[in-house]
């Protein structure tokens, strides 16, 4: 970038340009910033409004700020529904999310090593396959997946099968993943192969190798696939509402839509669960931003 | 599919040396080591994902129920659903939807992208405020806008400032999905910037020192130099914006919660769901589908199409 700058022929003044260098970097500031506050409106109208009074919110302008912080808000949508509380969302999601991102890691890094290691036959038409399933919109199997799930049996559940557990919500990451595959495929390619040869010469099976030295090295891909992974679960909506059939297994996304059938009207409230729904992504994201950035500019994927 | 066909030959040439490998030892025994490497995902994709979309076209010639057994039908399905008004809106509103949401929400990435671009103090902390949208659930984000768009809401608000009549965003028909378009291009602007800023951060710095050095401007820069660089990540922003407008059903979820959306609203995914899961019409349900994953793939064929004639690879 420096060398750009200098590079760029010498024009004008050298006192005019730099004068004229510094008023286009302030607009460039001034530009950057007042983008990035607008991106931020949803944001901070999602605050303020969570801050005051129903009566304050229809009352005053929308665009001032509350006139007392009134916390209360966030309490009386914590424990608004009867027999449960947000509490409760926040476990299942985080039961679901954390056993979907530990299925997919490992699977997924398994057949990753295959497809960047080892030598077999229809590797090739096996890797088309799976990236194939990529750009297939997911929604063609929600159907046979649903009947699928109605025939295995569940002795702890209503119906005596899948549906109405958190099963279907996980489960399947124990299968392999495209994204994931694709993400770390690419990560152990550039592993040097000498490692593995070498370790190979001692006597080390891929089994050995895989788990000693390409898992360890594999570290941040691995981040950034659990960091995905855990986001999209957290974050889904369609799969929870067509599985889960009581209040107590409902996860975030679920909880907030049926919060928000029941509480029509009561903005601050509902502001106050959206906010705190998307809190611990909002967590995350400022302290594994460079995860997420590398993971879609690596993969070019989006939820 | 060319693209995916060229992909999968990279990865041959990738780990071609490995072939030539002195001790690579018998061919057989690492194939048994992939086939255990493999199981789950080989599994996965016959259960989860292949044989799924083989038994939804077989559900969708029937009329299933799931109380009673299955009554084989035929195309019984696919000639109802392109006679049912409520699925040609589905279909009007989900194409709609693609042809606004794709173009405008990449070039406003594009311009985005070209904006953060600058390498200037502060600017991790500026970008994270543009990529902030990037986690947020599309429920938590379509209830902040049902209420920035309400009557009352912050929108008209604004606009009253500037002596514009208050709008009925999310009920009124004609403003409803362009409603949902705008808010779809907010949430979804960080992913594309940051495979834009990815593909601008990998054209070389000589190409635009070679063009000043040919009296290249700003503008004419941007024009032949960054611009045809960036034809890959466009194209490639280009299908995931594709695939993922065609399956929008979030927000159109939550805009109409508790009820369901009217006809001015409903997408294909929608209208899927209503009928497998609310209506257990399973049948039918698999038929429109299919026919979802037909258009598709159709419009992904024909875009990889396009790619010889506008994306230059370096």
């Amino acid at each position: 970038m420096t060398a750009r700058v200098t590079a760029a022929p010498a024009v004008g003044r050298p006192s005019a340009r730099s004068a004229r260098k510094l008023a286009r970097k302030t607009a460039v500031y001034v530009a950057l910033i007042a983008g990035g506050l607008a991106m931020m409106i949803p944001f901070l109208w999602m605050l303020t409004t969570s801050l005051k009074t129903r009566a304050e919110v229809f009352s005053s302008s929308p665009l001032s700020f509350p006139t007392g912080l009134h916390w209360e808000n966030y309490t009386k949508m914590w424990f608004a529904l009867p027999q449960v509380t947000f509490g409760t969302f926040f476990q299942n999601s985080i039961v679901i999310a954390s056993l979907a991102t530990i299925g997919q890691l490992v699977t997924c890094s398994m057949a990753a090593y295959a497809f960047a290691v080892l030598e077999f036959r229809f590797k090739r038409v096996l890797f088309a396959l799976i990236l194939a399933t990529l750009i297939i919109p997911f929604q063609v199997v929600l159907v046979p997946n649903f009947i699928l799930y109605r025939y295995l049996p569940w002795p702890f559940s209503q119906s005596g099968n899948w549906i109405g557990t958190n099963l279907p919500l996980w489960v399947w990451a124990f299968f392999g993943g495209a994204f994931g595959t694709f993400l770390l495929r690419q990560f152990f390619l550039a592993i040097p192969r000498e490692l593995a040869d070498a370790a190979r010469v001692d006597g080390a099976n891929p089994w050995q190798i895989f788990l000693r030295i390409y898992v360890p090295l594999a570290r941040p891909a691995l981040a950034t696939l659990a960091i995905f992974q855990f986001m999209w679960s957290w974050n889904d909506l369609l799969d929870p509402l067509i599985y889960l059939r009581d209040l107590p297994t409902y996860t975030t996304t679920v909880g907030l839509a049926f919060f928000q059938g029941q509480f029509v009207g009561k903005w601050p409230e509902m502001m106050a669960g959206a906010l705190v729904s998307l809190l611990p992504m909002i967590i995350l994201f400022v302290v594994a931003q460079k995860y997420f950035v590398r993971g879609i500019a690596l993969s070019g994927l989006k939820g | 599919m060319t693209a995916l066909t060229r992909l999968g030959d990279r990865a041959g040439r990738a780990t071609s040396p490995g072939q030539a490998r002195p001790h690579g030892g018998p061919r057989a025994r690492e194939s048994r080591w992939a086939l255990l490497f493999l199981a789950p995902t080989i599994v996965g994709l016959a259960v989860l994902s292949a044989g799924p979309i083989l038994a939804a076209f077989g559900i969708s010639l029937t009329k299933w129920d799931l109380m009673t057994p299955p009554q084989v039908v035929g195309l019984d399905n696919y000639a109802r659903l392109l006679s049912d008004d409520r699925f040609l809106k589905a279909l009007r509103n989900t194409a709609f939807y693609t042809v606004v949401s794709v173009p405008v929400g990449l070039t406003f990435a594009l311009g985005l992208g070209v904006a953060l671009n600058q390498q200037i103090r502060g600017i991790a902390w500026i970008r994270t405020a543009y990529f902030l949208p990037l986690v947020t659930s599309a429920t938590a984000i379509a209830l902040v806008w049902l209420w920035i768009y309400s009557p009352t809401g912050l929108l008209n608000n604004l606009l009253a400032t500037f002596g514009i009549s208050p709008q009925r965003w999310i009920s009124d028909p004609t403003l409803a999905m362009p409603s949902i378009i705008a808010m779809s291009i907010w949430q979804g602007l960080p992913a594309n910037v940051i495979i834009f800023l990815a593909g601008l951060q990998a054209i070389p710095v000589e190409y635009y020192d070679a063009a000043s050095v040919d009296g290249a401007g700003r503008r004419s820069r941007f024009r032949h130099v960054t611009l045809p660089l960036l034809t890959p990540s466009i194209f490639f922003t280009g299908i995931l914006a594709l695939i993922g407008s065609f399956q929008v059903f979030d927000q159109v979820y939550v805009m109409a919660n508790p009820g369901k959306p009217s006809e001015a609203t409903i997408t294909l995914v929608y209208f899927i769901y209503e009928n497998g899961f609310r209506n257990f019409k399973m049948g039918y349900a698999s038929a429109a589908s299919w026919l979802m994953f037909l258009i598709v793939a159709v419009f992904t064929i024909l875009y990889f199409r396009t790619q010889d004639r506008w994306v230059h690879y370096q």
